[in-house]
């Protein structure tokens, strides 16, 4: 049996890896994802005031900060039993929305479009934001840097802090938006929406207009049925901050709406030896292995599923392309992996257009931004849906608030199953009777888990690092044939 | 020569702090006008934001290199970033490549990079204290900071 592994190399110690095994025709048997694991997190939060880990657990990396801090904040408020005032939820929105937007003009410009506007076989060099800009220009390159940079501004504003946000307190957030600052915010949203547009429009353009990129989008190595997970309001329609879970089958009917303090009825966790990351199944169908379809309890986070999960979009622009896109895709759900960049940037419109609403709000700059606690702590469970999926928290504590036990599900743990298999799938597609593995193949491989904008660092409590690639390929005996990498210098 | 001092890493990981100990260590000496000391968590267009507009820039962070020694410091520059695959984030862009983008986007990037990087044993337990010998390297750390911006 030849072994082929594709090893990313983090920033320190500690890395995730793809080993796929192939059978003695050479075609793909399986493909495993592998992470390490930061030990130890659990521990340094127990024995803590509670009301300290919306500012510890967004340390878990630096790569989604503010959906953990958000997270951990609800999670808080669950604990002491308070409901914050409808402005502190507004303001929490507000800055939430900026976080979805400056994550996913990230995620986009930076690492999923090079593979689209450059081509996903095109030489690794030129495949980055660079080559990008050197395709489409430096004013879009610009405007790329500022809408992120205004966003995260927002994100600072709010939370008191560039990265690590102080904002979020149990009942409420420590200071009210200012009208100086709102009418700031308002024009920054509005040149968000136009950026929404514009990048939606640059997607139309440059990936939907080329039939080469639609088939590869289209195409079985990039195909999966699975159930989809997300958070949606009382319309069933998308929503980032707050809501019910909603879970739906393959071919998109309500297998089962719940409370998020109901998460441990609906899902569990598999276990395997080779891997630290947990797989989370649905209770209700089981689980049964690295395998889609109906029968499988795997589910989907990310913006594909939260699309797939919902009924629509809250707000008037990303509507009309979600339905453009279920039209152009044939129907809902949508099972095609890559449709993810697509979803994102319609999650970035109605992001950018709530954010809009909500500046524009009346109540916004109301003072009364806190409810006091005045309940003994006890336990609760906080969830938002990160920029890439659903994120839970669960805290218990004892009477004094001091921290008993922690447990995270984060998007990248709800989607660990969906990654192995997607990766499976591309291998299988593109790895056949022994054929050696080039660099565009590897590229094409890493792109079925790209899609999910997975973070390793967060998933496994590790580090953040790049994700160079490195393939080596085994014989039977074990013996190395051939070693391929890529972001490796 | 308007200087930020750039400690990074993530304070609750062991040696990982030893970027944000170092910055600290050099708030309780220096108090200058010209002289911006911050820790932060940043990394790709993160950091590009946080170096803009500054004429240089020396940044300290932890490093791991094969069969390297416990709490050895190395001074690199930018010329030596293109070699390392250090300062990245899966969902991010490395520093050479922001610094290239920025280059290319005619932002106002610092014309002096240097980076002092500590040698790290420990980046996988969460604990807010760094191993022995980091923990040494830190006051030295300090004072050869203190050097370089002494001959401003």
């Amino acid at each position: 049996m030849k072994r082929i592994v594709i090893d990313p190399f983090t920033r320190l110690e500690g890395h995730g890896r793809i080993d796929i095994f192939l059978d003695d025709a050479g075609d793909v048997a399986n493909a495993y994802l592998r992470v390490p694991e930061l030990r130890g997190f659990e521990k340094f939060c127990e024995g803590r005031p509670v009301e300290e880990l919306p500012r510890i657990t967004p340390r878990i990396c630096g790569v989604c900060p503010s959906a953990h801090h958000m997270a951990s904040t609800k999670a808080v408020d669950a604990v002491f039993h308070v409901d914050p005032p409808p402005v502190a939820k507004k303001v929490r929105e507000l800055y939430y929305c900026a976080h979805m937007c400056h994550s996913h003009i990230a995620h986009f410009y930076a690492l999923a479009a090079p593979d689209f506007v450059l081509g996903p076989t095109s030489d690794p060099a030129q495949r980055n934001i660079l080559g990008l800009i050197a395709k489409v220009g430096v004013d879009i390159g610009l405007q790329v840097i500022k809408t992120r940079s205004d966003a995260q501004y927002i994100q600072e504003v709010i939370g008191g802090k560039a990265t690590h946000s102080v904002c979020g307190l149990p009942g409420g957030v420590s200071k009210a938006i200012t009208e100086e600052e709102r009418a700031d915010f308002e024009d920054k949203a509005k040149s968000m929406v136009e950026f929404g547009k514009f990048s939606l429009k640059l997607f139309n353009d440059v990936v939907l207009s080329n039939k080469e990129y639609v088939d590869i989008i289209l195409g079985d190595i990039y195909f999966m049925t699975s159930y989809y997970m997300g958070m949606v309001d009382a319309n069933n329609k998308v929503n980032f901050y707050d809501g019910d879970i909603r879970v739906v089958d393959p071919e998109g009917k309500e297998l089962v709406k719940f409370k998020v303090a109901d998460y441990l009825d609906i899902i569990a966790e598999h276990t395997e030896p080779w891997t630290y990351l947990k797989f989370p199944f649905l209770k209700k169908i089981g689980w049964k292995g690295l395998v889609d379809g109906m029968d499988s309890g795997v589910y989907r986070v990310a913006p594909l599923a939260r699309l797939n999960t919902a009924d629509g979009m809250a707000t008037p622009l990303a509507q009309a392309e979600y339905e453009r896109m279920y039209s152009t895709l044939g129907g809902k759900p949508a099972h095609h992996t890559l449709a993810n960049h697509w979803a994102r940037l319609i999650e970035l419109q109605y992001a950018a257009e709530r954010l809009l609403e909500l500046c524009q709000d009346k109540e916004i700059t109301d003072p009364n931004v806190r409810t006091l606690p005045t309940a003994t702590p006890t336990e609760g469970v906080g969830v938002v849906e990160a920029p890439r999926g659903t994120l839970f928290h669960h805290y218990q504590t004892d009477a004094n608030g001091m921290v008993e036990k922690v447990n995270l599900i984060v998007a990248t743990g709800n989607n660990n199953a969906a990654m192995c298999i997607s990766i499976k799938k591309a291998a299988q597609g593109l790895i056949k009777a022994g054929k050696v593995v080039n660099e565009g193949i590897l590229n094409m491989i890493e792109m079925a888990y790209r899609a999910y904008d997975p973070c390793i660092a967060c998933a496994t409590h590790s580090l953040p690092g790049q994700m160079p690639l490195e393939v080596v390929i085994y014989d039977k005996e074990g013996k190395e044939l051939d070693r391929l990498s890529q972001y490796i210098s | 020569m308007k200087t930020l001092v750039l400690g990074l890493g993530n304070p609750i990981l062991s040696d990982d702090s030893v970027g944000f100990r170092v910055v600290q260590g050099l708030k309780a000496e220096f108090s200058r006008h010209d002289l911006t000391l911050m820790e932060s968590s940043a990394a790709g267009l993160g950091l590009l934001d946080l170096i803009t507009g500054y004429d240089r820039v020396i940044i300290i962070d932890a490093i791991k290199t094969e069969g390297g020694q416990a709490g050895k410091i190395y001074r690199l520059n930018a010329e030596n970033l293109s070699n390392t695959r250090h300062y990245a984030s899966p969902h991010d862009i490395n520093l050479a490549t922001a610094l290239e983008l920025g280059k290319k986007l005619g932002i106002a990037l610092p014309r002096q990079i240097i980076i002092f990087a500590i040698e790290v044993v420990d980046v996988t337990n969460f604990s807010e204290k760094c191993t022995p010998e980091v923990e040494k390297a830190i006051p030295l750390a300090v004072s050869m900071i203190a050097e370089e911006l002494s001959g401003d």
